[in-house]
């Protein structure tokens, strides 16, 4: 197994590839847009009725084809590109990442609440660690700061509360 | 050529694929595809996250400005996230709690 890069040198690339992003594009990366893309979907599928009611959806549901999605294409490629990282490192296998004091059932059942919690507060705040604090952030955008303290706030809070399923 | 060339079709989204693969391939062989790591952070035991971040960061930014300065990029038609601060402050408040529950 490959050890990981340097944070410097993997923050270096990751700074070129959102550059290059900035300068074909005109923006940044982001993932959880993806996400929304879907969902909205979904519910479009399953619920037209109330889908199209509702003035947030209509927005996603306007934009045309889910495979026309920048960002849609881009989180596929998100994944792609990490089992990519994964298999040629030597990394990629099924195992469920969590400390030692921790069950896989409760650890899922956490993933499961964190993940929700995560999609809904990405919601609130236009865009996730990606889109808000990374994008954001690069182009000196004040909430994108905003975002960063309070995000490192809750995660400390929360991971001191949570701290048997990490530590 | 002025820039942000502002791709559209299938050259954008041909783009799309590749960022988004550069993307996932780094974010992964930096250790941030670990939730360990990641939340690592939260103990102060391990400042991966926010070494990559804020090297990126500080590369994007600084490359953006650069090109501005040199008259290459023209940042009015760089897109901004709008600042909504009491949204995106709460938002990246439940957002945080969210990540140290799940480790992403």
């Amino acid at each position: 197994m490959r050890p990981y890069w340097s944070p410097y040198l993997a923050g270096v690339a990751l700074g070129l590839t959102l550059l290059a992003t900035y300068l074909l594009m005109g923006f940044g990366l982001g993932a959880s847009g993806a996400f929304a893309q879907v969902a909205a979907r979904l519910e479009g599928a399953v619920a037209p009725g109330r889908a199209h009611a509702n003035p947030y959806l209509v927005g996603y549901l306007d934009a045309g084809r889910l495979w026309a999605q920048w960002i849609v294409v881009e989180m596929v490629g998100v994944i792609v590109g990490a089992v990519l990282g994964a298999w040629t490192a030597g990394r990629f296998a099924w195992r469920l990442e969590k400390g030692p004091r921790i069950g896989a059932g409760r650890r899922l059942l956490f993933a499961f609440i964190g993940g929700a919690t995560v999609g809904f507060a990405s919601r609130v705040a236009q865009g996730c660690t990606s889109g808000v604090a990374l994008s954001g952030g690069a182009v000196l955008a004040p909430g994108a700061w905003a975002f960063l303290a309070t995000f490192m706030a809750g995660g400390f809070v929360t991971a001191w509360i949570v701290r048997r399923a990490w530590r | 050529m002025s820039w942000p060339l502002d791709l559209e079709g299938a050259g954008g989204l041909a783009i799309g694929l590749l960022a988004g693969v550069a993307f996932g391939f780094i974010l992964e062989r930096g250790g941030l595809g670990d939730p360990k790591k990641l939340t690592g952070l939260f103990y102060l035991e391990d400042f991966t996250m926010l070494k990559v971040m804020f090297a990126a960061i500080a590369v994007a930014a600084a490359g953006i400005g650069a090109l501005s300065l040199l008259g290459v990029l023209d940042l009015s038609r760089i897109a901004v996230q709008p600042t909504y601060l009491w949204p995106q402050a709460v938002g990246g408040l439940i957002l945080g709690v969210g990540f140290a529950l799940g480790g992403y």
